[in-house]
């Protein structure tokens, strides 16, 4: 067993640190105020490789394996959650699907406006009455000559104003089947942009399919085997959260260590009392826990295993982490903690995401006991 | 002037849930509190009140509607009353009259008596009429303003379906009055009064035999058979077709409704 | 043993409720999003006597004690946290610093309008190096004829920019340290020399304003002393100890609020063919708030008849305050994981309660300090110091 990283990662990981230090943690608290991450931001990170993570060198993408694809989301969330949330939702959820399960053809159409710029990634999959209960879905695709014609609508859709494509999941006549769909199809409309405790910088929205025509060629996968795909795509995606709440949690544990170094109670430091010191303590051993929970998850992927179960171990333990860490290090401030001149109450607001989106943790606990009690013979319900 | 205000105290209608899958209400927390007619009625006679006026609440309940007087008592009345009796059970609105006739007499009559124009509860909205016809006294119900001079109260009072068409009314005192809630929103007690409620009045109890009510008198004329939902009703327009061409059509139908302008 | 409140504080507690529902919680979300104190709320809450509530009526007050002020405390939290913080740093801590130690012509020319509301309070303590450690402190406060001259820098105020009076700790003796050095006084605020510094911009309680107050050669005559000369350690601390009460109050309504809105939201959302009330994972949660709230419930009470029977209450109102913050952050934790997105959506209530309740853990005392208060009450019959 060999956890040293190779000369290859080390270095993406050093690129990675430093494009994220330098560009993006400054304007972290802008991007929360403003609600937006800066189009040059996002166009600086696709010449440091953020949005051709995945894509393979052969097609003039980074190829990164998935080990080193978590470092880079572990940076951007050190960095800014929200800047971190859009790169993960185009990479895990729109790039690595397409990746897996396009046509040569489909590949050839979109990968290079992804990996380099032109076009952002959506993820469509939630609906009012399908959250946790997704294959409740109501969006259908109903063919039609050469196309299909979606209609349905679509909420809580991450980058769903500003993506340029959406991977959009609706019922056809096999069953539940993905779409490419662009951003411009006649028909789509991007709605109402939910307002967000956390994460302000991502747009999330409701998407309306009225009619909306997409040609036949833009399926992704064969008809019915669209919840396959999305469940695939959301294991390497919860794995990426657990990356994520890594990043969240070792920032809020830099900062809290900083102030209590600074802040003078009592005649010292507050670093000197026992209790601080207990809860920087428990963080960090809470951090390191997730850190070879998310090294193993994704040395199983790189190795070809099944990684399903140990993804939503991940997320689920990650959510939790981050929850735990940003709010003790938000203590450790006291009352500064509470003003938005420091990071740590918008990394505690971004972290309360993490046990919400991309499958509740206690989704996630339903299908960590669905493996366990399925490989014993027995199936059991949500 | 003495002005006496008849409430009535409810359980809470917001601690109920209907289902009419099952056919029946659940009550999910049962408290009681005065009936927003009631405490309309309260309102509206507190404006009225000059320093040397009297005001005084009855109520007709069980033992517990000493709480609904305590609260009129710490709105500003100056009395209060409870008509309290285990005969009292089964009255229906004819014997309820007549309770509370009794008590009004017991009380020396009143120069205007105030009660809200519908409870929440049974809805009848007869009380007013009835009190009215029992005393003799002159009546106005759907009141939405009063004033009073010299024995005579003005009140403005809606008239006919027109929409926004009011009339005014005058009465020769001594009147029933019986006011719209929505017109009156009932203050709020000043704190020191609601602590002072229970603390620095006594609220008698008026039985049947004080009252000098008979078993006849308390024999209802209705009897109650049984409570369900009222069949299910088609509300409401649909509209099919093109979206602009609907909306056309909502458009028109939301402003022959004049809901919007 | 009767548990039963006396009836006239049932009564106080329903009439408190409709005057919320009406008047306060149509404007929680206003508040928060503009940023502003609901001058409006206050006036309304003043003519009802609802700014005095624990005081006695000779002193302008509602005459409810700590018991009713408690139930105001817990009636205001389940509905606007910023609303319950204007209002409880005015009366739980402005005021009272006043009740407690002020005397009969203080009372009459201080107390009395704050209880009825047309003078509104605050109360002065931390400064930038002196926050949990309160004792430490420079604000100074120097004799000059018949006056004592203050000069120093407040910070983290509630109310400090609306505050007419602010109940102000200054070091009047640097050589005797926190006890014997340290006075309270009253301060008018429209005293030349003293002046706001800036507003803080929170996380949540966006509704009530943290104030800097400068103090620049302000002068206070020697009547403003409050309390023993040199014993404003004493006058701060007993104050704290009292406000902490109410402060679980506060807490105890915001958790209640999330238990309520968590019910109504699981019986009426569907998901797996069933409302998610059904679901283990959802009704758990709820069962586990409840029992929190149960005993939370108990333990202010209890503390506020403590408090009104003039029993010893300092370590019950710590672990109100301690208990009631941690049992908040559980039930909203909770009930936002219970709404799903919904509770992360700003159109909804959820993440506003989220945001207000995390100060209740760090305010007027952080939780650790509570502890240590605690500790320290526990070791203090055993002759042993706790050191903080």
């Amino acid at each position: 067993m060999d956890f040293t990283l190779s000369e290859d990662q080390l270095m993406f990981k050093k690129m990675f640190a430093d494009f994220c230090a330098k560009e993006i943690r400054p304007q972290g608290e802008q991007i929360d105020q403003a609600e937006e991450v800066p189009a040059d931001l996002l166009e600086q990170a696709v010449d440091q490789g953020f949005w051709a993570a995945l894509v393979p060198e052969e097609l003039d993408g980074c190829g990164l394996d998935i080990y080193t694809y978590m470092l880079m989301l572990e940076e951007l969330a050190r960095a800014d959650m929200s800047t971190a949330l859009i790169l993960s939702v185009h990479n895990s959820l729109v790039v690595k699907p397409l990746i897996d399960h396009g046509t040569d053809e489909q590949k050839n159409r979109y990968l290079e406006a992804l990996a380099f710029g032109e076009m952002l990634g959506a993820f469509a999959l939630t609906e009012p009455g399908a959250g946790s209960d997704a294959a409740a879905l109501a969006t259908t695709g109903t063919l039609d000559g050469e196309d299909y014609v979606l209609d349905g609508t679509k909420i809580w859709v991450s980058n769903g104003a500003t993506a340029g494509l959406f991977l959009v999941f609706a019922k056809t006549e096999e069953g539940i089947t993905a779409f490419l769909v662009e951003a411009s199809t006649p028909g789509l409309q991007v709605g109402y942009r939910e307002k967000t405790l956390g994460l302000r910088g991502v747009s999330c929205n409701t998407l309306y399919f009225d009619g909306a025509r997409v040609p036949a060629a833009n399926r992704l996968g064969e008809g019915g085997q669209g919840l396959k795909i999305a469940l695939g795509a959301l294991e390497l995606s919860r794995l990426g959260m657990g990356a994520l709440a890594l990043g969240a949690s070792e920032r809020a544990l830099e900062e809290a260590v900083q102030f209590s170094m600074e802040h003078i109670q009592f005649g010292v430091p507050i670093a000197q009392k026992q209790i601080i010191q207990n809860y920087i303590a428990d963080a960090k051993t809470q951090i390191e826990a997730l850190r070879c929970l998310v090294t193993h998850t994704a040395w199983l992927a790189d190795s070809g295993q099944d990684f399903g179960l140990q993804a939503s171990i991940a997320k689920l333990c990650g959510a939790r982490t981050a929850s735990a860490v940003t709010d003790k290090m938000l203590q450790v401030h006291g009352g500064y903690g509470y003003m938005k001149e420091y990071a740590i109450e918008r990394y505690y607001r971004d972290c309360r995401s993490l046990e919400i989106i991309e499958g509740t943790s206690q989704i996630q606990q339903f299908l960590i006991a669905r493996n366990i009690y399925n490989a014993e013979g027995l199936a059991i319900q949500p | 002037m003495k002005i006496i205000v008849p409430i009535k105290q409810i359980l809470d209608p917001s601690g109920m849930t209907f289902r009419r899958d099952k056919e029946r209400m659940f009550i999910n927390r049962e408290e009681y509190i005065v009936d927003p007619a009631s405490k309309a009625a309260i309102e509206a006679a507190l404006q009225l009140k000059g320093d040397d006026d009297t005001l005084i609440a009855i109520s007709m309940g069980l033992p517990q509607a000493d709480d609904a007087l305590r609260e009129a008592l710490a709105m500003g009345c100056d009395e209060a009353f409870l008509l309290c009796d285990n005969a009292f059970e089964n009255a229906d609105i004819t014997v309820t009259t007549s309770i509370l006739v009794a008590a009004i007499l017991k009380l020396g009559g009143a120069d205007l008596i105030v009660t809200g124009h519908q409870s929440a509860d049974t809805g009848s909205g007869q009380i007013g009429p009835r009190l009215a016809e029992a005393l003799g006294y002159a009546q106005v119900t759907d009141v939405s303003a009063m004033s009073t001079e010299d024995g005579v109260l003005q009140a403005t009072r809606r008239w006919g379906t027109a929409e926004a068409a009011y009339a005014t009314v005058e009465a020769v005192l001594p009147a029933v009055v019986a006011v719209t809630p929505e017109a009156f929103p009932p203050r709020y007690a000043h704190g020191a009064r609601i602590m002072s409620a229970y603390r620095d009045w006594d609220v008698p109890v008026w039985d049947m035999a004080y009252l000098g009510l008979d078993e006849a008198a308390l024999a209802p004329l209705l009897a109650f058979r049984r409570e369900g939902f009222p069949p299910p009703l088609e509300v409401g327009e649909r509209f099919h077709g093109d979206p602009a061409d609907v909306a056309q059509e909502a458009v028109m139908a939301l402003k022959l409704q004049k809901l919007i302008g | 043993m009767d548990f039963s409140f006396p009836k006239e504080y049932q009564l106080f507690r329903r009439m408190v409720r409709e005057w919320v529902e009406n008047e306060v919680k149509p404007l929680a979300k206003v508040i928060d999003r503009e940023h502003r104190v609901p001058h409006e709320t206050i006036k309304k809450a003043a003519r009802l006597g609802l700014m005095g509530v624990p005081f006695p009526q000779k002193y302008g007050g509602m005459g409810g004690g700590e018991i009713g002020y408690c139930i105001l405390m817990e009636e205001l939290g389940r509905a606007c946290s910023s609303t319950g913080t204007v209002i409880g740093a005015h009366t739980g801590i402005g005021a009272m610093a006043l009740y407690l130690d002020g005397t009969e012509e203080q009372k009459q020319k201080y107390l009395v309008p704050m209880a009825q509301g047309t003078a509104i309070g605050a109360f002065g303590l931390t400064e930038a190096q002196a926050g949990s450690d309160a004792a430490a402190i420079k604000t100074t406060a120097v004799r000059d004829g018949d006056d004592y001259v203050l000069n120093g820098a407040k910070v983290f105020i509630t109310n400090g920019d609306i505050a007419d009076i602010i109940t102000t700790m200054a070091v009047t003796d640097p050589a005797l340290g926190a006890y014997g050095g340290i006075t309270a006084f009253i301060v008018e605020t429209d005293t030349p020399g003293f002046s706001i510094g800036s507003l803080e911009n929170k996380m949540g309680i966006r509704g009530s304003s943290t104030a800097e107050c400068v103090f620049q050669d302000v002068r206070v005559p020697k009547e403003n002393v409050l309390g023993q000369f040199g014993a404003g350690f004493l006058t701060f601390m007993k104050t704290l100890d009292i406000g902490r009460a109410s402060l679980g109050a506060a807490t105890l309504g915001g958790a209640q609020a999330a238990m309520e809105a968590s019910i109504q939201w699981a019986k009426a959302r569907e998901q797996f063919g069933a409302p998610i009330a059904t679901k283990q994972s959802i009704y758990f949660m709820i069962a586990d708030m409840a029992i929190d709230i149960e005993a939370l419930r108990s333990l202010i009470y209890r503390t506020a008849w403590l408090i009104d029977s003039g029993q010893p209450h300092i370590l019950e109102a710590a672990a109100c305050k301690t208990f009631g913050s941690e049992v908040s952050h559980r039930c909203i934790d909770r009930a936002m994981q219970i709404h799903g997105a919904l509770g992360y959506s700003r159109d909804h209530w959820i993440e506003l309660g989220w945001r207000d309740q995390r100060i209740s853990e760090i305010y007027e005392g952080t939780n650790e300090i509570q502890r240590i208060v605690i500790a320290a009450s526990l070791f203090r019959p055993h002759g042993l110091r706790i050191p903080t």
